[in-house]
Formats: C-alpha cells, structure tokens, sequence
C-alpha cells in the first residue's frame, strides 16, 4: 500500500529555478504572488491530497462504482473527500474572480492538480472535467448563460462533463449523431454517449453536461457540430437546482482496465421527450470550440502522466529500500536498492520524472505568459509556444509514464504483480494515458502537421534557437562540458529531423504519419534533456555558491547525468526510424498482416 | 478579547530525526520542517473562541530565523488574523524565549495566550510555564479541554492519573495537549487571505531582552538502536521464549 | 550544598517515581533533602524519611498545595532553593508542571527528562521523541532538573529514619483553583512502574477489547497501556497513553498488541528489556524493534495466551 508525500523540494526547485517564476511574477506585475506563496499553498494541497485524498486510491481501485436504479454510486469516501476539497476551496483555483474564483496563475493550478493526480488518479478525473466544462462555458458562452452556469461549478457544487465520444466517433468526432432540435428558449438533445468520466455520481447537487451534437440544419462534418449545456437536475427560475431530472441518465459503466473509482458512463440523452439544453455560443461553432480548450486539456493529461509516474516511483522506492534479497559475507541482509539493476531502474524513473515536471511546469507557466503579455506580439509569440509544447507534453509525458510505472513494478518483482502492494494499479491506471484526450498518434498527428508542416517548422526552429543558447550556457561550467557537446549535437539531430519532415512529407503523403510518433518522442526526450540542462546549470551555480541544500544540488547533477547518458541517446533510434521513412512501415498488403 | 498563540518551525513530525556525522546536533538540512503538531492545536483553538465570538483577534508569534515565516503564514491561512516573528539566528532556550514572549504579551495584553505544550525536537515541555512565571500568570498546561466559564478559563488537564480540571483567573496561559482539538485544513480562499495579513519582524534588541546562555549542548548522538529479533511461530512458543530464554516472566 | 528533589504523591503514599528520582539525585551530590508539599500528607513524609540516600525531609503541609498548584508550589521551591545547588523532580506531569516556573523564578534554564547523569553540571537527555540522545552542560549556579525515571534504578528504603522538618512557609497565589478530577482506580501497578505492560494499539478494535488484554495482565500481573491511536478512537482514558508526548516506560517486559510502531509510540516504550509484538500485519515497524514477534490475529491468540499463562 503506498502513501503519497509531496515532493516539494523537486516542485519548489523547479517553480524558482526552471520556470524563474518570481521574474514571470515580476514582469507580470502579479504583487503578492511569487515562489513563496506557491510553496505555501502547495504545503496546504499536500496536506489534504496525502491525507484525505491518497487513502482512497487504493480503496476506489478494488470497490470503483456501481449503477442501480440508473444512479452512478461513487466509491466509499469520495464523496466526503469532494466535500472537503470543495469546501477548502480549491476548485476555484484558477478560475476569474468575476465568478467567485481566485484567479490564480496556470502554473499554479498545475502544480496543485498534480497533487490530486498524484493522490488519485480517479478522484482527480471529477475535477478536471469540471474544469473543462468550465472553461468552455467562459470562453465562449453569452453572459447569461456564464451567470447561470458558472458560479457553482467554479466553486465545485455542481461538477461538469464532456460528452464528446459516441460509439461510431472517437477520434473521428465530425461522425458524431447526437441531435439537438430547437424548442422555445432551448433545445431537446437525444443521442447516445459513451466514455464519459464521472458522467454521474451522487457527491453534489447536480451535474452539468457539455454536450456536442448536431441541428438540424447543420452543415455535414465538423462545421455542423454545436456544443450544449444539459444539466442533470433541471434549474428553476432562480437559477437553483430542482429536484426534477433531466431527460438523460447513464445506462452503463464501463469495466476498466484502470482508473476503476472514475465511474466511466455511457448516457443517454432524450430516452422520452429530449433532454433540455442550452447552446453554448453560436450554431456549428462546437468542434472550434473545443479547440479552445485543447492545450489545457491535453496538458492536463500529461501532467497525470507525470503524477502517476511520481506515485509509482514513490512505491518503489519504499520498496526497494527494505526489500532485503542480497547477502553479505558476513551473513546480514542487504535491500535490493544495493543492487546495480534495481539503482538503474529507480535512476531511470527519477530522471524520467524530474524532466516530465519541469516540462510540465514550463509549458504551463508559457499560457501565463501568453496572458499576460505586454503586447500583441509577445502574446502570440508566447501562446505559439504553449500550443507547440500541447503535443509534446500530452504525448511524451504519458507514453514516458507507461515506461516509469512498468519499472515501478518490476522493481516490486513478484510483489509487484500483486495488486496488494498498490505498484499494479499505478501500472494500470497509467495505461489510459496514452488513449484519451486525443491518442498518441493524434498528438505525433498533430505535432507534425499543425505545429510543424503548416508553418514550415518556424515554432519549432525558434524552440531549437533557444535549447541550442542553453548547450552554449552549458559551456561556462567546465563540469558540464559533457552535457553541453551532448544538447548541442541533440540540436543538431533536431534540426536534421525536422529537414527531413519538411523535405519529404510532400512526396510522400504517407510520410508525415509514419514517422509523426517517432518525431514527437524525439522532440520529447530534447526536451527533456533541456529542462535538465537548466536544472543542471542553476545547481551548479548553487553549488559554486555554497549555497545549502547541497546535498539536493549534487543529486540534480547525478540526475541530469543519467538523464543525459540513458534517456536522452534515445533520440538516435527515433532519428533513424525518421530517416527510413515510411517505406517498411506501409508498403506491406492488408492481407499479409 | 485577544489570544496570543505561539507557534514553533520544527522537524515535521513524521521524519525520523539523524544525527550528524560530526555528532554536533541533528541533521535538518535536507529535512522537512512544518509546525509544530502542538501548535498547530493552539492556534485552531484560538481560532474557534473567535469563530465562537469569545475572541476578537488572534495574533501568532513565532521565534527563529526567516523560515519560520512560513509557519506564520501557515497559521494566518488557517484564520489568525497577525503575525510576529521575533528574528534570532538560532532556536533560543526555552528561558530566553519566555523572556522575548514576555515582552510581547506586555506589548499585546491579550487575555489568554495558548501555546503547544512541547515541541517536538527539543522535547522540552518548559516554555510555556516558564512564561507563566514570568509574567506571574496561572497556568492550564496540557490541556485537554478548554471553557472560557464567566471570568475564568477551565482547563482540564491529563495527567498521569487521569484528568484534572481547574480554574484559572485571567489572563492565563493554556499549554495544549494531542486531544485539545483536530487542526482544520486551511482553505483556498483564507490562504490567500493570508497574503495580506500583517507579518511584523522584530528583534530581541527591539523588545529589549538580553539573551543570556545558560546550557551549552556538548554533542549529540545516536540512541542504541534495538535489533529486531526474531519470529515466533505459535503462542506456545512464545510463552516458552519468554520463561526459557528471556526470563522475564 | 545539598540536593533539593520535590516528592511525586498523592498525599498518602510516596510514589515509586521520586525512588527513582532519588537515585538520579545521588548521582549529582552527596546531601539530598526531600521536600514532601501537600495536604495532610505527613505519611508520606514518613515513607519519604525512610529512602537511601534523603539526609533530611522537609514538609510542608498546608490545604494550599493539596492539589500541587503550579503557582503554589512553585513559590515554595523558588523560596527554599537558594540553598541548594540542584532542584530535582521526577518527569511526572506533575513534575513538568511546576519545575519550569520555578526555573523561570530562578532565572535560570531548566534540564528536562534526565536520562543520565554524567558530572553535577553535565546530563544526557532524549531530544527528537528519542531519536537523538543530547549531551548538556549547564552553566546555572542552580540547576533545575526533571528525571526520566524509567533511566535509573529505585533508591532502596532502610529501617532507619531521616529527619523531618516542618515548613511554615504558605504560598497561596490564589490565581488558579481545582474543580474536579478523574483518576482512574486500578489495583493493576502504575504504568511507570510496572514490571509487565500489555499495551493495546488501533487494531484492538474497541474499548471493550481490551478486556482480552486485562485477562493476560491478571496472569502477569501487568498493567495495561495503550498507544495514541487507541486513546485518540476513544477506546481507552489518556492516562493509559504510552508514547512521546504520553508516558515513558521501561519495563522488564512490554507487549505490543495490535500496535503498528510508529515513532511516536517506540520514543514511549523502546527502552523495555524485552519488547513482543502480536500483530497481523507482517511489516509493520514495531517487528524491527521487538525481540519475539508473532504474526497472527490478535483476537485467536490472546484468548490462548491467557489460557496458556
């Protein structure tokens, strides 16, 4: 059984030294916030993440949740752990204050879902979705429908849903068949959905859907998808919830492989009349609507990737620590931490861990950047880089947890594959990651079309500018000469990856898709090795300093070494799998499969 | 009326304490502080007698260097409405840090003032009476139960024997014991609220106290640590060991 | 100069503490007065006349100190402490109650929970729940001490007598008064003393439970403790409270029940000549310090340990 700790010198060190937040707060003008206030808040989620929220983990993961009488019940706990959250205040976070929010930084509220994540993946999941139906309704609802909907689900009375996926359209969304049929002030939604997390449960007094789904008249595609409001309880004139239900309930939950106490619902919208509802901006505007809220959703997903890799590696390391297997001559025990394999494999995660944060944090802290930028330019400049590291983030990061929670297994060995000692479930939890919130083919999809072909690599020049300053940085540490020649000729490699998607995705319009997950695991691991190389830097200089906390410092260098030795050479097979092209990849039959 | 809490930066109570090398003291370098699990009970009782109405203001004062802002700051988020740091470069004594709250409590004239009944490195237990004294106050030390009962305060205390409940003329210092109250999580909207809360630093040369050393610690070390023993198998084999081997019963 | 050690009692019986008090004492100078401060508690003074090592009993016998009123006793110590060179109590809560006043009046720093003595100016004592043993010296011309008595052996009584003197002196600061008290009544031995200790942890379920645990302490003769968890879920008085913050024992034999060893509890109860632990759970931390661990349900073996006994 695992206990969650915050790791809050690795947050605090990345907050101050990676993200420099104190000069983003500076420039930002932001008064009272700096790095300080962030370890103060953070110390406070900790508490009730590891003490309220983590003992649940395991207990949601063997109950999960049922359905009788068409009503989802939640996993024991759950319900008083919402409350508690809900009632500290904490769902709203980052949301404006003209709603009751606090308006905190992005950063901040992604350091802060990384403790619940952490605590539990499952339980995570109801906020986060609330969160996305939030933030559609802000960005493009009218102001009635903002002051309907808003207040409570920022302050976490009510939850939200995205309901999106039909049984015919996942990735595929403009397949969707879900209607919407205008009737007086609303509209009468009927369809089916499936995958919708948390679409029901019984922690609060209501449940907001966003629904995508089409009218009548609507344009064949994605051009004819409108996106809707349907609660679960119906209001009354004041805006309070009735006792009176919607026309929609869930009519099964799905038997997962993981996240078990996320009740994963299938709903059906309009079994009688239709189930009432109300548009969201304008008709057929759904899809682009949806784009609104991509990057945070995405990023979202793959800072859960870094949260149950820092689970699992917290387990194993315990683990590893008084497993005793080996013997000494003088007959003592000796844990299995003394072992090269079992150090290579915690090494691995850690490293895998350290660069995931900081990449996380940075790409966060880019949308705070890009909102409070001076002028017009600096906004797109900064807002460019956030829907660049969307893809990278969302994709490395959750394909890089399926490695760090496998290893977090295999350090328990046979313990490991008992569910008892709570490493299998972060192994199967971890496993969605990589699937919903776009696949990672979608996210290798998009990296190489979106934010690669379709400005012919200028985002992604202007990235390699800026890790290749940092290999120059490197050089004035004599200590880090090794990794300076190693980011430079990662640049260099980069560089050529990218020639090669722009000189060949013309001619062969298979090619951009062959080699697109190949190319975001490289620019991943750059990444990666980037954010190490500045954390390197600062504890170098902290080092030379004689600043305390030495023993920390020395540790980020070992780490940055490994990172740079095991993880980062990565980067030579997925350039050749690049350069070989889509050749072996697509010229064999259908039938010879 | 007024409350005064003390809070103490220690060790944070799940951590296992190690001894340096050099056996000089205790390593805290890497090791993560919070407040003191006695404190954080005084400062929650002091916060509920406001949410009660029988307090107006609770003001939180701190001893030791800038670190120990953040535990001010953790008290203000969790409701108290001032803070002060006294700023030395090390812990002082227990003496010398009654005699700095000393000052304080004269400056503040609150009608009670409610401490931890001990911190957990020094283990001491001291401070708190030793304030009392000072400022010829009566004392309700390990307190398990606090009522504020027309002018007086009842504290019920646990003692080895059981409880002892007794009535003291006010203003008077409550030491808190584990049982006084369960600490609240401090909410989103009050940490924030904290932000903007007064946090005054002053300095032992500021309130006039003359730190005077009365100890001096020589070194620190290891306790004996216990080997685990071994594995019985059935209680007969227990009682055998015990008779047979041990020789305890 | 003489050694000043305040007596721990009830006002009838001279408690097992201050014996052990008495020895730490010794162990700092060659002439030990006992003060015995109470209400109508002469017979104490009389048990208290009777321990090695005490040259002389001074009582002070008045209703102001029937209830050992901090402020009260406090004065009577500050008045008479000019005399002496060391002023020693036992670490009982009563003890810890009223020395730091007295050291305060003194102005001086007071050394808590003595678990050795090493010279009349230099102490070992336990810091971090007993994670680290500290070395201190004290620089005082009086040293204020209070004594861990599980670390030293009891002083020893004789036939012959001390001297008692009587105290006229009447400290009566009238700021605080007693209401009422709960004392648990027990023929079981004190836990400080007691030779055997079955202690009682979260996995013992409910407070009618330890009714399993009084049944083997019948055999021993033991008195029954708990850990913090047990007191905090309400099945057991705080007086029964084994730990850091709760009583410190060191008995011949202690046996943990359904106690899972956290440090708190360990800093209570690790100095036991034998430590045995019965819990279901096979890794939990109280095995790395017991010297017989048996894994098994504490509800099957203890009916079976009482029978077998």
């Amino acid at each position: 059984m695992s206990e969650y700790n915050h790791p809050y010198q690795d947050v605090d060190f990345v907050i101050k030294e990676i993200v420099e937040f104190d000069s983003f707060c500076q420039n930002a003008g932001l008064e009272d916030i700096n790095s300080e206030f962030a370890s103060v808040i953070l110390n406070e989620a900790a508490k009730l993440g590891s003490e309220v929220i983590a003992p649940l983990n395991t207990t949601g993961d063997s109950q999960g949740s049922s359905l009788k009488d068409k009503k989802v019940q939640q996993a024991d706990g759950f319900s008083e752990a919402y409350q508690q959250y809900m009632e500290n205040g904490w769902s709203s976070l980052t949301a404006e204050a003209e709603f009751g929010g606090q308006n905190l930084p992005n950063l901040f509220g992604t350091a802060i879902n990384e403790i619940w994540q952490s605590a539990s993946l499952a339980f995570s999941l109801c906020p986060m979705l609330t969160q996305g139906a939030i933030s559609a309704i802000k960005h493009h609802g009218s102001e009635s429908l903002k002051h309907t909907w808003l207040p409570n689900m920022i302050s976490g009375q009510w939850t939200g849903t995205m309901n999106l996926t039909e049984p015919d359209a996942g990735t595929d969304l403009a397949a969707i068949k879900t209607k919407a049929v205008p009737n007086n002030d609303h509209y009468l939604i009927s369809g089916q959905k499936i995958f919708i997390t948390w679409g029901d449960h019984q922690m609060t007094e209501n449940v907001v859907h966003l629904v995508l789904a089409r009218l009548p008249d609507a344009p064949a595609g994605v051009k004819g998808i409108s996106l809707f409001v349907v609660p679960k309880f119906l209001l009354d004139e004041q805006g309070n919830t009735t006792s009176q239900l919607n026309d929609v309930h869930c009519t099964a939950l799905e038997h997962k492989l993981g996240i078990h106490a996320s009740p994963t619902c299938s709903m059906s919208f309009g079994d009688n009349d239709g189930a009432i509802g109300y548009i969201v901006g304008e008709p057929h505007k759904g899809l682009s609507y949806m784009f609104t809220m991509m990057n945070h959703a995405r990023q979202d997903v793959g800072l859960q990737g870094l949260a149950v890799s820092e689970r699992s590696y917290q387990q194993a390391l315990q683990y590893a620590k008084e497993r005793l297997q080996g013997t000494n001559k003088d007959g003592s025990r000796f844990s299995i931490i003394k072992f090269p394999d079992v150090r290579r494999m915690l090494m691995q995660m850690k490293a895998s861990i350290e660069a995931m944060r900081a990449l996380a944090y940075v790409a966060s802290n880019e949308t705070d950047k890009s909102r409070y930028a001076k002028t017009a330019d600096e906004k797109a400049k900064h807002f460019s880089r956030v829907e660049l590291y969307t893809p990278i983030v969302k994709g490395w990061l959750t394909e890089l947890a399926q490695e760090v929670t496998y290893l977090g297994t295999q350090i328990n060995g046979g313990m490991g594959f008992i569910e008892e000692t709570g490493s299998a479930q972060h192994y199967r939890d971890a496993r969605i990651l990589t699937i919903y919130e776009g696949t990672t083919g979608i996210q290798a999809l998009d990296l190489v079309g979106r934010k690669t072909l379709f400005d012919k690599g200028e985002q992604l020049a202007l990235l390699l500018i800026e890790i290749a300053q940092t290999s120059v940085d490197l050089k004035q540490y004599p200590q880090l000469d090794k990794l300076a020649l190693s980011l430079e000729n990662a640049v260099i490699t980069a560089q050529e990856a990218r020639n090669w998607l722009l000189d060949n995705a013309q001619a062969d319009k298979s090619a951009a898709g062959s080699v697109s997950v190949n190319f975001m695991m490289m620019f991943g691991y750059i990444c990666g090795a980037w954010m190490m190389a500045k954390a390197a830097i600062k504890s170098q200089q902290k080092l030379d300093l004689g600043e305390d906390k030495t023993e920390f410092f020395k540790a980020k260098l070992v780490t940055a070494q490994f990172y740079f030795e095991h993880l980062l050479p990565r980067i030579h097979t997925n350039f050749a799998s690049i350069q070989a092209g889509s050749d072996s990849i697509m010229s064999l039959p259908e039938d010879q499969f | 009326m007024k409350i005064l809490v003390t809070v103490k930066r220690v060790i944070d109570y799940n951590v296992k304490a190690r001894v340096k090398a050099d056996n000089s003291d205790v390593d805290l370098a890497n090791t993560k502080m919070a407040l003191n699990p006695f404190c954080e009970i005084a400062v929650e009782e002091a916060i509920r007698l406001k949410e009660s109405g029988a307090a107006t203001e609770v003001v939180v004062v701190s001893i030791g260097p800038k670190a120990c802002q953040e535990q001010i700051r953790t008290s203000l988020a969790l409701g108290a409405d001032r803070g002060i740091q006294i700023e030395t470069d090390t812990m002082p004594e227990s003496l010398n840090a009654a005699k700095l709250l000393a000052k304080v409590v004269e400056a503040e004239q609150p009608g009670l003032i409610i401490m931890g009944k001990q911190a957990i490195d020094s283990d001491n237990n001291q401070t708190g009476q030793m304030l009392a004294a000072l400022l010829d106050m009566p004392q309700g030390t390990f307190a398990s139960k606090v009522e504020l009962i027309g002018e007086k305060v009842h504290v019920t205390r646990e003692v080895d024997g059981g409880l002892q409940t007794i009535a003291l003329n006010m203003p008077a210092i409550v030491t808190t014991d584990l049982r006084l109250n369960e600490p609240r999580y401090a909410s989103l909207p009050n940490i924030m609220k904290a932000k903007r809360k007064p946090l005054v630093v002053q300095t032992p040369v500021d309130l006039g106290v003359e730190m005077k050393t009365h100890t001096q610690l020589v070194k620190v070390e290891a306790p004996t640590e216990r080997q685990a023993g071994i594995k019985v198998n059935s209680i007969e084999e227990l009682i055998e060991k015990l008779q047979n081997e041990a020789k305890v019963i | 100069m003489a050694i000043l050690i305040i007596a721990e009692h009830d006002n009838a019986v001279l408690k097992a503490a201050t014996l052990n008090t008495i020895t730490a004492a010794s162990q700092m100078g060659d002439e030990c007065h006992l003060l015995v401060a109470g209400s109508s508690c002469s017979a104490v003074a009389e048990q208290g006349s009777k321990v090695a090592g005490v040259t002389k009993v001074l009582l002070a016998d008045n209703t102001v100190y029937e209830y050992q009123l901090a402020e009260n006793i406090s004065k009577l110590v500050t008045e008479l402490a000019p005399n002496y060179t060391h002023i020693v109590s036992a670490a009982t809560t009563t003890g810890k109650n009223f020395m730091p006043r007295v050291a305060a009046l003194l102005d001086v720093a007071q050394i808590s929970d003595i678990i050795k003595v090493e010279s009349e100016n230099k102490f070992k004592r336990p810091i971090y729940a007993g994670n680290a043993i500290a070395t201190v010296e004290s620089l005082d011309n009086i040293k204020v001490i209070t004594v861990r008595g599980t670390a030293f052996s009891a002083a020893t009584t004789l036939d012959s007598n001390a001297s008692i003197e009587n105290l006229n002196i009447v400290h009566d600061a009238q700021m605080s008064q007693f209401i009422s008290e709960e004392v648990a009544v027990s023929e079981r031995p004190e836990l400080t003393a007691a030779k055997v200790i079955i202690s009682g942890g979260r996995g013992m379920g409910n407070g009618e439970n330890f009714a399993l645990l009084e049944n083997v302490a019948d055999k021993l003769g033991a008195a029954v403790g708990a850990s913090r968890a047990a007191v905090d879920a309400g099945f057991v008085p705080n007086d029964m409270q084994v730990g850091q913050t709760g009583k410190i024992v060191a008995p011949d034999l202690y046996i943990a029940v359904g106690i899972s060893g956290a440090i708190q509890h360990l800093a209570g109860m690790k100095d036991s000549k034998i430590i045995v632990a019965i819990n279901k759970d096979e890794d939990a931390p109280i095995f790395q310090v017991a010297d017989y661990g048996l894994v098994a349900d504490l509800f099957e073996v203890l009916p079976e340990l009482t029978d077998k006994l």
